[in-house]
């Protein structure tokens, strides 16, 4: 008999509470997640875009603090970083991109807690916005898949729901997997980016003026997580083969933001002007189909939460996102209470 | 269609052996314990907890062994037990110490740290087995506990069984359809057909015949040994392996025997009592079922 041979004994120890027993499926969720390269690859390429936007908060102070120099006569060499410089280059280079009007009206107002306020809010809603999601979309696209199809195809419900674990436990457990990657990738950057950016500033003063920024972080980390989160595991729960799931993830994307962009081009040929053109963009048909597109809808979520859009411009994508999420926690749990 | 009917059953401590044919109801009921199907009407209990309910607290003593091959693709051996624990609520570090000793138990060494998909048909029975007791739970379930095993993991998974329900007082519910483990180890024997409890009796009771027999083995003329014993107006039935099966309600029917073997000139080589098989019963008890009648 080998020394460590105890045979059986009683268990003698206090167990967890029920409310954290998801925490289990979640670690494990994201420890399987973990082992794959290319979710590793996916999560490193999630952080270089800091880089970008680090060096562009670095510039959007100095803009700042050249104009304070100069109101008092000190610009010196820093006369060319002015603020006007600065909305002039955002509006040349971005002017695809929602609020660059927003922006060059309160640079035009000399405010400059305003300016920071507002040029802060634009710079992090783009980088939830664009780089963001679109690393989303494929990180989610190579977690989420498999969370609920694989459960299903070697019977892990069994194990699951043998134990005492609720279906909605399951869920939640299950749901917080992606959820995590993206909070990794979205919310704490987008908070270093933060800190970065009132390290840069002159002084601490600038926290009050800012103070909000981290609650739209956080609202809007929310606002990507539930809906995206939800019907990656709807679709993952709607079969036993990862590879379909995967295939659908993608498709509703592709898809839904394809022919968004067949009925905008076609409204742009209509008119004669460039694609991404804001009569193009602003006409009724095209807003209208907005929200046909999961990464539109999205979109205009965070620029309604950033604050660059009003709730009259954004409510087709909200609503579209509140549809979606429901419609998929309804398919969801029906088909995790299906009786095995 | 009804899985299940007017089930009233009632278990003992120390282990019970549910059997039934194929689409008894064996499985329905378990996963009406476990909470994992809910009853279309009716009521019913478990370890005193009400199963449309109180599934939660049930589940949380009992450890259920399912019939199918079901794992977390991705995870060791050690892992997806330790997982398992901490799905009942163990601590994580504990469940890990737990599920170690769980595996020394169940003979499990270094193959422990293999991924579980690389298992052979054994090891999953084991780390399933491991994933049932890692709670020390008060009641096993376990659904086909030996299907797969070779003859020599099987009685040692039979041996572990009846040690956890001797030594450790766990009542254990087997499900199975091979009928010598449950004449191994259990105490009690359920049969379902067509959904219905059909015998709940102790397996000492189903080793008793109705009428007192004997099993006569001889050395030569058995056929004229029947001869004599059927004039004696006792029940004789010849066996294909040579052997008579002498069955009769007189109190004296070994005499009746020696007489018989005495007048015939036949040399008896042995004369044990004759015991029913559970096979016997369990054919018996599924064939003489109202509805299979009706069927037939």
């Amino acid at each position: 008999m080998p020394i460590h041979d105890v045979g059986y004994r009683r268990l003698k120890n206090e167990n967890n509470s029920s409310l954290f027993r998801w925490l289990a499926i979640c670690r494990i969720g994201v420890q399987l997640a973990w082992k794959s390269k290319w979710v590793k690859r996916l999560m490193l390429a999630a952080w270089l875009p800091v880089t970008y936007w680090a060096a562009g908060f670095f510039l959007v102070e100095k803009a700042i603090i050249a104009d304070q120099l100069s109101a008092i006569g000190e610009a010196g060499s820093f006369n060319q970083f002015s603020t006007l410089a600065l909305t002039e280059s955002i509006t040349n280079r971005f002017w695809i991109f929602p609020g660059v009007n927003d922006l060059q009206e309160v640079f035009r107002t000399g405010d400059i807690p305003e300016i920071r306020n507002t040029v802060w809010r634009w710079m992090l809603m783009t980088f939830f916005r664009y780089p963001q999601a679109i690393i989303i979309l494929f990180l989610v696209g190579f977690i989420a898949p498999s969370l609920i199809s694989q459960d299903i195809r070697s019977r892990a419900l069994l194990i699951y729901f043998s134990r005492p674990i609720s279906r909605l436990e399951y869920i939640w457990g299950k749901l917080c997997v992606p959820s995590i990657f993206i909070i990794l990738v979205t919310t704490l950057p987008a908070l270093c980016l933060y800190i970065i950016a009132l390290l840069m500033s002159p002084d601490i003063s600038t926290l009050p003026q800012t103070w909000d920024i981290p609650v739209r972080i956080i609202i809007a980390t929310f606002g990507l997580v539930l809906p995206t989160s939800a019907v990656a595991l709807m679709l993952s729960s709607l079969t036993q083969e990862t590879r379909f799931a995967n295939f659908s993830w993608f498709a509703i994307w592709g898809l839904g933001h394809g022919t968004w962009l067949t009925i905008a081009l076609a409204t742009s040929l209509q008119m004669g002007r460039p694609l991404f053109d804001p009569a193009v963009m602003q006409s009724d048909i095209v807003t209208n189909w907005s929200a046909i597109s999961l990464y539109n809808s999205l979109g205009s979520l965070q620029s309604y939460i950033f604050g660059f859009e009003t709730f009259a411009e954004s409510w087709r994508g909200i609503i579209s996102l509140f549809g979606i999420t429901a419609f998929s926690m309804t398919i969801l749990y029906r088909r995790i209470s299906s009786p095995m | 269609m009804r899985a299940l009917d007017g089930i009233d059953l009632e278990v003992r401590a120390g282990i019970t052996g549910l059997l039934g044919p194929n689409g008894a109801g064996k499985s329905t009921l378990i996963k009406l314990l476990l909470g994992l199907v809910q009853p279309t009407s009716g009521t019913a209990s478990f370890l005193g907890f009400d199963v449309r309910k109180q599934g939660r607290q049930i589940r949380s003593r009992i450890g259920y062994m399912p019939e199918d091959d079901c794992y977390i693709s991705g995870l060791s051996g050690v892992n997806a037990v330790q997982f398992s624990g901490c799905l009942s609520g163990i601590p994580k570090t504990e469940a890990l110490r737990r599920a170690h000793e769980i595996l020394d138990f169940c003979d499990m060494k270094q193959e422990r740290y293999r991924m579980i998909d690389t298992y052979s048909t054994g090891m999953r029975q084991k780390i399933k087995f491991a994933s049932a007791i890692v709670h020390d739970p008060e009641f096993l379930i376990l659904d086909e506990p030996t299907a797969g095993l070779d003859p020599e993991e099987r009685e040692t998974l039979l041996k572990r069984i009846h040690l956890l329900a001797s030594q450790m007082g766990k009542s254990v519910l087997i499900s199975t359809h091979i009928l010598p483990d449950v004449q191994a180890i259990c105490d009690d024997v359920v049969i379902l057909a067509q959904g219905k409890v059909r015998l709940c009796e102790p397996l000492v009771n189903l080793n008793r015949t109705t009428a007192p027999s004997f099993c006569v083995r001889a050395l030569e003329n058995i056929d004229q040994l029947a001869m004599v014993l059927e004039k004696d107006n006792v029940e004789v039935i010849k066996n294909p392996d040579g052997t008579l099966t002498v069955a009769s309600h007189s109190s004296e029917l070994p005499e009746i025997i020696w007489n018989a073997a005495f007048q015939s000139g036949v040399s008896i080589q042995s004369l044990i009592p004759a015991r029913n098989s559970l096979e016997e019963v369990f054919l018996s008890t599924v064939t003489d079922s109202p509805s299979t009648e009706e069927e037939n």
